[in-house]
C-alpha cells in the first residue's frame, strides 16, 4: 500500500475529515485505483475505528469524525468508480421520519453500511411518509431504514409500514428501524424486520436481511 | 394519622403527559397554564409526590437565541440541526443574551416555573440546559467535536459565551421572575459514550462548575451533573470507564454524589456501583447514590421487572447510601401500567426507616383504571 494510502487510512480512522479529503484527492493524482483507495484506505479506515468502538477505545466522539472523515474521502473518490464497483451489498433507503430532524446516529449508520459497500441513499431528515413510499416505489432498495429520536415521533414509523402495506409494497422491501427511543420491542410492535440498536448493529441486521437470515 | 415517611417519586415527563392528555403539541409546548394542568393531573393520577412541569430541556435557550426550529403537529419543537444556529466560529460573534420574556418560547418556560411551583405538589427549581448541551444545539455536535480538535480556542470561547451571556442572565431571571433558588440543569450530550471520560473532563465539567459557581454569587444554588454512564451493549460494560463517569459526576456536582441515570442499570450490575462507593464508606461518607428506571425499560415492561429493579436498587444501596430516585424521560406511548407499578414500588419498597429484608414487605402488582376513567371517577 502506498504512502498516501496508509496515511488516508490513518485520517480516516483519526477522524481529521480536511486531511482525508486532501489525500483522497492526492491519491487519485498519483495514480491509484478508484476501487483500491476505497477498499484498502477509506473502508479500511472507518472499519477500524468500529473494532476500536467495540473495545471501548473510541467514543461517539470519535466514531462520529470518522464518519464525517470517511464521508469527505468517498465524496472525491466515488464519482471516479465504475457504476456499482463498491455497492455489492445491498441498496438502502434511509431517513429520519416526519417531525424529526437528529440525524448523528444516521450519520455513522450510512457511512458503516457504505463501508460495508451497501449503496445507501440518504432521504435525509424530516421525512414525510409519502416521500418515503415514493422513493421506495421508485428505488426499488432491498432495505429502507427509518431513524428517530423522540418518542412522539417515534408512531410515523409505524404509519411508514402501514402505508408501505397498503401501497402493496411490504413484501418487496425490509424495513430495519433505529434510534434512540426504538427498541426489539418495538420493531415487533411496529411491524418492522429488524432494529439496529447502533450503526455497528445497523450494519450486522442489514446484512442478515440481505442473507435472508431471521430476525428477531 | 400521619402517613409514614416513604421515598417521594418524580418523573420527566412531557411527551407522555402530551400523549395521555392529548393536548395537541401547539398547545401543550405553548401555553404554560395548560402544560402546568397537564403535568399537576398526570402527576395526580400515577400518584406521584412532585412534578416538574418542564415541557422541555434543551430547546428553549437555542431557540431563544434564534436557532432555526422544527414545530411538528404531534412532538416538541427540535431543533433544526440542517442549520445550526453557528454555521460558522465568526457566527458566535452575532449572538447576544437574549430577551428573556420575548424571544422564542422563554417566556413560556418561565411561565411553566412560575406556575408549577404554585402547585401543591410542583417543583420549586428553576430548570436549565447544562452548557455543554446547550453547545451542541448551538453549533451541532459533529461541528462542536471538531471544533474542541481544530479549533479548541473557538470551542472554549462558544462554552464560556454558554455559561456567562446565556445561562447565567436565564438563572437570574428565573430567580427574579419565579422565585427560585434552586436550579437543576439537563446535560444529556455530557455523558458516557457521547464523550470520553478526558473529553467530559476537559469540555464539559469546567463549564459546569463555572456556571455552579457564578450562579451561587446571584443567589442560586445550581446543580448541572455531567457523566451519566448511558452504555448501551451490555458487553461494553467496563467498570474502569464506569469509574471514570462517576468521577465526573462528582466533579462536576463539587460533591460526592453519584446517580445512575438513563442507562441501563436493571441490566448492570449493582456491584460494581457498590464497589466504587466503598472508599467513601470507609471514610464514614454516606454517599448518595441516585437512581432513574430507564426510559426504554419503563416504556417496555414487563411490570414485574420493572418491581425487581426498583426493589434491587433500594436494598443495595439503601443501608449505607443515602437514595433516590425518579422516572426517566417516559416515553410518549409507555404503558400506564408500568408507570404505576414503578410509582407503587418506589412507594411500597421505600417505606422509611427501610425495611433490612425486603423480601418480607408484601407487594402486589396495582391494578388502576385507565387515565380517562380515571378523569370521570374524579369529576363525579
Amino acid at each position: 500500500m502506498s504512502e498516501t494510502l496508509k496515511k488516508l487510512k490513518k485520517a480516516v480512522l483519526e477522524g481529521d475529515d480536511d486531511l482525508a479529503l486532501s489525500l483522497a484527492q492526492k491519491s487519485l493524482e498519483e495514480g491509484a485505483q478508484p476501487l483500491a483507495i476505497v477498499n484498502e484506505a477509506i473502508v479500511a479506515g472507518i472499519q477500524e475505528a468500529g473494532e476500536l468502538w467495540k473495545k471501548n477505545e473510541y467514543f461517539q466522539s470519535d466514531m462520529i469524525m470518522s464518519a464525517e472523515a470517511f464521508r469527505a474521502a468517498m465524496e472525491v473518490v466515488e464519482p471516479n468508480l465504475a457504476a456499482g464497483e463498491t455497492s455489492t451489498a445491498g441498496k438502502l433507503v434511509i431517513g429520519t421520519i416526519a417531525g424529526d430532524m437528529h440525524n448523528l446516529g444516521k450519520i455513522m449508520v450510512v457511512a458503516m453500511l457504505r463501508g460495508a459497500g451497501f449503496h445507501v441513499i440518504d432521504l435525509g431528515e424530516d421525512v414525510p411518509t409519502k416521500t418515503f413510499i415514493d422513493k421506495v416505489k421508485e428505488l426499488k432498495p432491498d432495505i429502507l431504514g427509518l431513524g428517530c429520536y423522540m418518542t412522539t415521533t417515534m408512531a410515523e414509523m409505524e404509519n411508514v409500514i402501514k402505508h408501505l402495506e397498503e401501497s402493496g409494497l411490504r413484501d418487496s422491501v425490509k424495513v430495519m428501524i433505529g434510534g434512540v427511543p426504538t427498541s426489539q420491542e418495538y420493531a415487533n410492535e411496529s411491524g418492522a424486520d429488524a432494529w439496529g440498536k447502533d450503526a455497528l448493529d445497523a450494519v450486522e441486521k442489514a446484512q442478515r436481511l440481505m442473507d435472508g437470515g431471521k430476525l428477531e | 394519622m400521619m402517613e409514614q415517611p416513604r421515598m417521594t417519586v418524580s418523573a420527566g415527563m412531557p411527551d407522555h403527559v402530551m400523549t395521555l392528555t392529548g393536548i395537541p403539541a401547539k398547545k401543550f409546548y405553548w401555553d404554560a397554564k395548560t402544560c402546568v394542568d397537564a403535568f399537576a393531573e398526570v402527576a395526580d393520577y400515577y400518584q406521584m409526590d412532585v412534578f416538574n412541569a418542564t415541557a422541555d430541556l434543551y430547546n428553549f435557550e437555542v431557540e431563544g437565541l434564534g436557532a432555526k426550529m422544527v414545530y411538528g403537529d404531534n412532538s416538541m419543537p427540535t431543533i433544526d440541526f440542517r442549520e445550526p444556529l453557528i454555521k460558522e466560529p465568526k457566527d458566535l460573534l452575532k449572538l447576544k443574551t437574549p430577551d428573556f420574556y420575548r424571544d422564542g418560547r422563554l417566556l413560556f418556560a418561565l411561565d411553566c416555573i412560575k406556575l408549577g411551583k404554585e402547585r401543591e405538589k410542583g417543583a420549586t427549581v428553576g430548570r436549565f440546559c447544562g452548557p455543554f448541551s446547550l453547545a451542541v444545539g448551538l453549533r451541532s455536535y459533529p461541528a462542536l467535536i471538531k471544533d474542541m480538535r481544530k479549533r479548541p480556542e473557538f470551542a472554549r470561547d462558544l462554552l464560556t459565551f454558554v455559561v456567562d451571556e446565556v445561562l447565567l442572565p436565564y438563572l437570574k431571571v428565573q430567580k427574579e421572575y419565579c422565585g427560585i433558588n434552586i436550579a437543576g440543569g439537563a446535560n444529556a450530550w455530557a455523558v458516557v459514550p457521547n464523550l470520553s471520560v478526558s473529553e467530559l473532563k476537559e469540555w464539559s465539567v469546567p463549564y459546569s462548575r463555572r456556571l455552579v459557581e457564578k450562579a451561587k454569587e446571584i443567589g442560586i444554588m445550581a446543580n448541572c451533573a455531567d457523566g451519566d454512564y448511558n452504555e448501551e451493549r451490555l458487553e461494553k460494560f467496563n467498570t474502569e470507564i464506569l469509574y471514570g463517569a462517576f468521577d465526573v459526576q462528582i466533579a462536576s456536582q463539587g460533591m460526592p454524589a453519584i446517580f445512575l441515570g438513563m442507562g441501563r442499570w436493571q441490566d448492570f450490575p449493582l456491584q460494581a456501583v457498590l464497589d466504587y462507593t466503598a472508599k467513601y464508606r470507609s471514610q464514614g461518607i454516606m454517599i448518595p447514590v441516585r437512581a432513574a428506571v430507564n426510559a426504554l425499560f419503563l416504556r417496555n415492561g414487563p411490570a414485574d421487572k420493572i418491581v425487581d429493579y426498583i426493589k434491587r436498587y433500594i436494598s443495595t444501596f439503601a443501608p449505607e447510601h443515602e437514595i433516590s430516585m425518579a422516572l426517566a424521560n417516559i416515553p410518549a406511548d409507555t404503558n400506564p401500567d408500568h408507570v404505576h407499578a414503578a410509582v407503587a414500588a418506589i412507594h411500597t419498597y421505600g417505606r422509611k426507616p427501610i425495611a433490612e429484608n425486603l423480601d418480607e414487605i408484601e407487594f402486589k402488582l396495582p391494578k388502576r383504571e385507565s387515565f380517562q376513567e380515571w378523569k370521570k371517577l374524579k369529576s363525579a
